[in-house]
């Protein structure tokens, strides 16, 4: 079929690059989004735009909001099925685990608890159901229910998942799309014949595949190394998912393994059965930072964990919070629950464990360093350009040979809402956030997928090409929609909340201020992008679309 | 404040290293000069360009921990990249 290797190469890079290019410019695009996730919920939610907190005090705060903590009422439901008895009510489940969790940047401290399933019909197996909240650091009220946390949980959550639940689908198809990714850049520096030569070569006025040939060997070539690297780890970090040996061939070694990992430790594998009281957490949280300043790395606390919460084998974990490191937490100090005696200070990890650990912290970056965080944004949205002209192209280059087809037409416009529409969805997504009564926040995932949906439907109907550059005309239509719908999240985000630009500015919120200039960035943008389609596409002034340019 | 002074000057430094590795190449020297690119010239400005790029690794390990160094010296590369290729294709636009 090939006869040489770069044929071979082209033939992957096209159409593996095509098929998975749709849904990898998604992960791409939520993923420069996660990167800032904790400010778009600071944006989103108005009564938490307040100063991060470090994490609260356990026995004043934290201990009765666990208390208070209830199973998922969907979880709950999924429960039913792995017990032989009808379940009793949630209230009177018992608690297995609870875990709280704060960064940095993020005002609000996360919490969730674990319960026990009694009379599981199989007793080896999984049998938990779990319930969380989020909760104001400062005096333990939960964030009022309805209100979604856009950032952190639905655009992050998007970005590795699709949110599509069923069987783990979302996750296997980012997995796929991650390894097409992979697969993409080695045969991609394969059948580039002038990586180095052509590094810096960028020819806007040329025609338009040589144009878009260009944007996307250098958006691709200059971040090769960051493409590279956070296809990889997001890949490691759903190892678990993608090749789940612990849970099916190999169960027998894993469970093995934490038995040995229990006795080696000193930290209880199962409950005892014997009720316990539990000690002042507080105290171990300030034994734990004292012992992180004499290993001469004193730190916050980042993560906190309890196992076999009421048991006399219960276990109180506290994790530092890795903000100077790339590391995301660390340096895990275990203390008995009930006597608060300390049971287990965890070594620095080995050479495996510390790569592991290296690969995973860069790729989900709760350290504190706002440069890097910048550099990510722009990393991402590289990915994103390489993508997106690498999608251009394939239709440009596949007009200029063929002329236009119906196939070709839907190519266009599945691409056409895969970049453009998405853009507006999102866009859209943000004004709902602002225009929607606070009690119908459950409206704002649909209203996501609704408006992406729609985006595809213009994009099918408006595909005919059009004008002097032969480009349909939806490109320019979704590109005005996202220009207005931008500025407008930006106008509401000041009518709802008071908090506009002077205030933001002045004042220095800068999760607030950032993101309403990043909207109107992203409205001008898009409006020049759209006047510069507009008149290029008008036959009489420009007939190649290019005088427009130097004006 | 020490540490963002020093990757300013990081960045800065990386950017005219590219700069100075951009233009050993002859096809963009000539888009800067009508003189042709001798080879002395060439070899000087791909010296000073990777003693550049070095000097830039150092101000980066000297501001952060090295594994955040490293990242963030390697995603400087990208941007500096990027921005080089820009300026070069506006200047040839005005041109």
């Amino acid at each position: 079929m090939f006869t040489t290797l770069r044929q071979a190469m082209t033939w992957l890079h096209t159409w593996f690059g095509l098929v998975f290019g749709f849904i990898l410019m998604a992960v791409f695009f939520f993923g420069s989004l996660s990167v800032f996730d904790r400010e778009i919920d600071r944006w989103a939610i108005a009564e938490t735009r307040f100063d991060p907190q470090p994490m609260p005090a356990f026995d004043a705060i934290l201990q009765p909001a666990f208390a208070a903590l209830r199973a998922h009422e969907a979880e709950y439901q999924a429960g039913q099925a792995l017990v032989s008895q009808p379940l009793p009510p949630p209230e009177e489940l018992k608690p297995a685990d609870w875990g709280a969790y704060v960064t940095h940047r993020d005002p609000l401290v996360s919490i969730w608890a674990g319960f026990d399933l009694p009379h599981a019909k199989d007793p080896d197996g999984h049998n938990h159901v779990h319930g969380w909240a989020t909760l104001d650091p400062r005096n333990g009220q939960p964030l009022s229910p309805g209100q979604l946390k856009l950032g952190s949980e639905f655009f992050y959550p998007l970005h590795y998942s699709l949110h599509l639940h069923w069987n783990h689908l979302g996750y296997w198809l980012v997995g796929l799309a991650a390894l097409v990714m992979l697969a993409a850049l080695v045969s991609g520096v394969i059948i580039h014949r002038k990586l180095f030569a052509e590094l810096f070569t960028l020819r806007p006025h040329k025609h338009r595949q040589r144009s878009l040939l260009d944007a996307h060997n250098l958006s691709g070539v200059a971040a090769l190394p960051f493409h590279f690297i956070f296809a990889l780890s997001g890949l490691i970090i759903f190892a678990g998912i993608y090749l789940p040996v612990s849970d099916s061939t190999l169960r027998p070694l894993a469970k093995a393994h934490e038995e040995i990992k229990a006795a080696r430790t000193g930290l209880p594998h199962k409950p005892a059965g014997i009720a316990a009281p539990l000690a002042s957490v507080d105290a171990m949280m300030a034994s734990a930072k004292a012992r992180w300043a004499e290993r001469g790395m004193p730190g916050e606390v980042g993560y906190l964990y309890l196992n076999h919460v009421g048991d006399a084998n219960g276990y109180v974990s506290i994790f530092r919070a890795g903000s100077d490191r790339v590391t995301l937490v660390g340096q895990g100090v275990h203390f008995a629950a009930s006597s608060g005696q300390l049971l287990f200070e965890e070594p620095a990890p080995g050479a495996i464990g510390g790569i592991y650990d290296f690969l995973v912290g860069l790729h989900l970056q709760h350290f504190e360093h706002w440069w890097l965080r910048w550099l990510y944004l722009f990393g991402g949205l590289a990915g994103c350009v390489c993508i997106a002209t690498g999608i251009l192209f394939f239709v440009e280059h596949r007009k200029r040979l063929h002329g236009s087809s119906p196939l070709l037409r839907t190519i266009d416009a599945i691409g056409i809402s895969s970049i453009s529409g998405m853009l507006l969805a999102t866009a859209a997504v943000l004004v709902a956030n602002r225009a929607l009564p606070e009690a119908w926040g459950h409206w704002q995932e649909p209203l996501f997928g609704g408006c992406w949906l729609l985006a595809l439907l213009h994009a099918l109907w408006r595909s005919k090409p059009q004008g002097a550059l032969r480009l349909a005309p939806a490109w320019q239509e979704q590109c005005w929609g996202i220009a207005l719908l931008a500025v407008t999240a930006v106008v509401l985000n000041a009518i709802t909340t008071g908090d506009h630009l002077l205030h933001t500015l002045s004042r220095g919120y800068w999760p607030v201020a950032g993101v309403d200039l990043a909207l109107l960035v992203a409205a001008l943008l898009a409006a020049m992008s759209a006047r510069y389609l507009q008149r290029a596409a008008l036959p009489a002034r420009s007939p190649l679309g290019v005088e427009v340019h130097h004006g | 404040m020490v540490d963002t002074l020093l990757l300013l000057l990081a960045l800065a430094i990386n950017l005219m290293a590219m700069a100075a590795l951009a233009l050993a190449m002859p096809q963009h020297w000539r888009q800067l000069s009508r003189q042709p690119l001798s080879a002395a010239e060439q070899r000087r400005l791909r010296l000073a360009g990777g003693m550049g790029l070095l000097l830039a690794l150092g101000l980066c390990l000297h501001a952060d921990h090295p594994s955040m160094a490293a990242l963030v010296w390697v995603m400087m590369q990208a941007l500096s990249i990027v921005v080089i290729a820009l300026l070069l294709a506006g200047r040839a636009a005005r041109r």
